[in-house]
């Protein structure tokens, strides 16, 4: 086995378990399957192009040190978290509270599922179906020993992701917000009767689902590129590693998508790049059927 | 003097069509009230009622003489606790997050001296509060629930059979913990199965009969368990004499 292909899939690991936390919170929170949820990367990774584009006038568009991207994208990255976090807000109170009164799952993932068509339109229509980039400097893979080479971006978001796994941790283990919104997750009656407000926590829920997919959609366009239907394409596998953690699971959804990820890549010589989308759904369907809780999930 | 007061409240899941049907009762600091009733009486429709978790809902509820009109979660800091039947513990969390869960509508420089003195109460729960909730026996579950809605301080504890699915011996346990606690002042109501062990530690004891109150009285004169049997079967009080 080529360490190569384990490596890229740690990377594409990282942002499926970034991008599939927000998703597993509404899953268990919101209780239903948000497909709007691969556009919030994308308009993350959007928003943050223009917000850097719009800094890199003042403060100039060169690296910080061997990485491609500078101070203009590291301070659009907490704008463009907010502002999906916010567009996440404002679906939640257009659309998806209204619908959430009547208690049918089947109508939120239906609206979801136009949401998801209409942000991408929206995108598409104003940024072109054209790739976008970042930077267009051209960065050097360095040798990382066991014939292993990686870019310093690439290098710099796998440990940008751990630590945002970290602090997630932190923040659902050791703040009231956290366990608030563990509890609401694990049984919204019980966390009612316990004094948790279910308005605040599904506002807080929207904020940093919005947030961590706008993360995983800005490390997306630094180590590839910036598209309309980047985040889209990337929901199958996002969806696998949630179902594969276990609904509801946090430290599963990271745990999850880093497995569907290199699953991915492993599967990459056996199969070719066209056909590794396929190994997610299959790492689905045998969730389904052997442990359908998944890994970290509780039986129902 | 009357804590909590219960007039006329009409409640059940949807609308038309009740489950509790017009019932009223008082319950006084440290007064034990138990609900008794056959299967499908509306108890635990009434208690969950008093909690806000019934969606439809008429009638009033006032804590120390004012209307009580908060929403479910609101409750808690207004002083009603609720301690649900079944799935009353956050099973995927240990057990110090439980407490800290009921310690988060106290404000902040109160929190860790009422965990620290719910632990002292409840030492079993002290012993290893790193374990997920979800590990405990039925008893320490029951005790964890009973422990977490004890943090704040209620005025009046709601409790769904608190019995359900527990030992004998767990069972005098529980019901004895639940008369400590009304014993501090706490207006307690108790909705059980358990006749006997209910009967044994309640002031009062409510019967209801299809959605009203069959009976509202002393728990002593029921139970020798024959004034029941006959309340159980639909001997509605008075309704002899006329």
């Amino acid at each position: 086995m080529n360490p190569q292909f384990l490596a890229d899939g740690i990377l594409t690991g990282a942002l499926l378990g970034l991008g599939g936390v927000g998703l597993t919170l509404a899953y268990s929170i919101l209780r239903f399957a948000n497909f709007v949820h691969g556009d919030f990367l994308t308009v993350g990774a959007y928003a943050a192009l223009v917000v850097a584009g719009a800094l890199s006038q003042f403060l100039g568009g060169s690296g910080i040190g061997p990485f491609s991207f500078g101070w203009p994208l590291i301070i659009a990255l907490p704008v463009a978290m907010a502002a999906t976090g916010a567009l996440a807000l404002l679906l939640d109170w257009l659309l998806f509270r209204r619908l959430r009164r009547r208690g049918e799952e089947i109508v939120l993932v239906m609206a979801s599922f136009g949401a998801s068509l209409a942000v991408r339109s929206l995108i598409e229509f104003a940024f072109t179906p054209e790739p976008k980039y970042y930077s267009h400097d051209l960065q050097i893979a360095m040798p990382l020993g066991f014939s292993v080479r990686a870019t310093p971006d690439q290098l710099a978001v796998v440990v940008l992701a751990g630590v945002a796994g970290i602090a997630l941790h932190i923040l659902l283990t050791r703040t009231a917000m956290g366990r608030a919104m563990r509890a609401v997750a694990e049984n919204p009656a019980l966390a009612r009767v316990a004094g948790i407000d279910p308005a605040r926590v599904v506002r807080a829920t929207w904020w940093l689902g919005g947030g961590l997919a706008a993360l995983a959609g800005v490390f997306l366009g630094l180590t590839v590129q910036i598209r309309p239907y980047m985040g889209f394409d990337l929901l199958l596998p996002l969806f696998a590693g949630v179902i594969l953690g276990g609904v509801g699971s946090v430290p599963g959804a990271l745990a999850g998508g880093m497995i569907v990820g290199v699953a991915e890549a492993l599967a990459v010589p056996f199969i070719g790049a066209a056909w590794r989308g396929g190994v997610a759904f299959l790492l689905l369907l045998a969730v389904l059927l052997v442990r359908p809780q998944g890994l970290f999930g509780m039986e129902r | 003097m009357t804590t909590l007061a219960v007039e006329n409240i009409v409640a059940g899941y949807e609308k038309g069509l009740p489950i509790v049907r017009g019932v009223s009762f008082a319950v006084a600091a440290g007064e034990i009230v138990t609900l008794l009733g056959p299967n499908g009486a509306g108890k635990s429709t009434l208690a969950k009622a008093v909690a806000g978790l019934v969606p439809e809902r008429e009638g009033d509820i006032l804590l120390d003489g004012a209307r009580v009109t908060v929403p479910a979660h609101a409750l808690v800091r207004a002083g009603i606790a609720f301690v649900p039947q079944t799935e009353n513990v956050f099973a995927r969390m240990t057990i110090r997050e439980n407490l800290e869960i009921g310690a988060a509508v106290l404000p902040r420089p109160r929190r860790a001296g009422r965990i620290a003195a719910l632990l002292e109460t409840f030492p079993a729960l002290a012993t290893r509060p790193t374990l997920p909730a979800g590990r405990l026996s039925g008893g320490q579950r029951q005790m964890l629930a009973i422990a977490r809605a004890l943090i704040p301080e209620p005025r009046v504890r709601l409790l769904d059979e608190p019995s359900a699915g527990l030992s004998p011996a767990l069972v005098s346990g529980v019901f004895s913990d639940i008369a400590a606690i009304a014993a501090k002042g706490v207006a307690v109501v108790l909705v059980e199965q358990n006749v006997a062990a209910a009967l044994g530690i309640a002031h009062r004891a409510l019967v209801l009969v299809e959605g009203r109150v069959a009976h509202d009285g002393p728990a002593a004169p029921l139970r020798d368990g024959k004034l029941l049997a006959r309340l159980f079967l639909g001997h509605v009080e008075g309704a002899e004499a006329a």
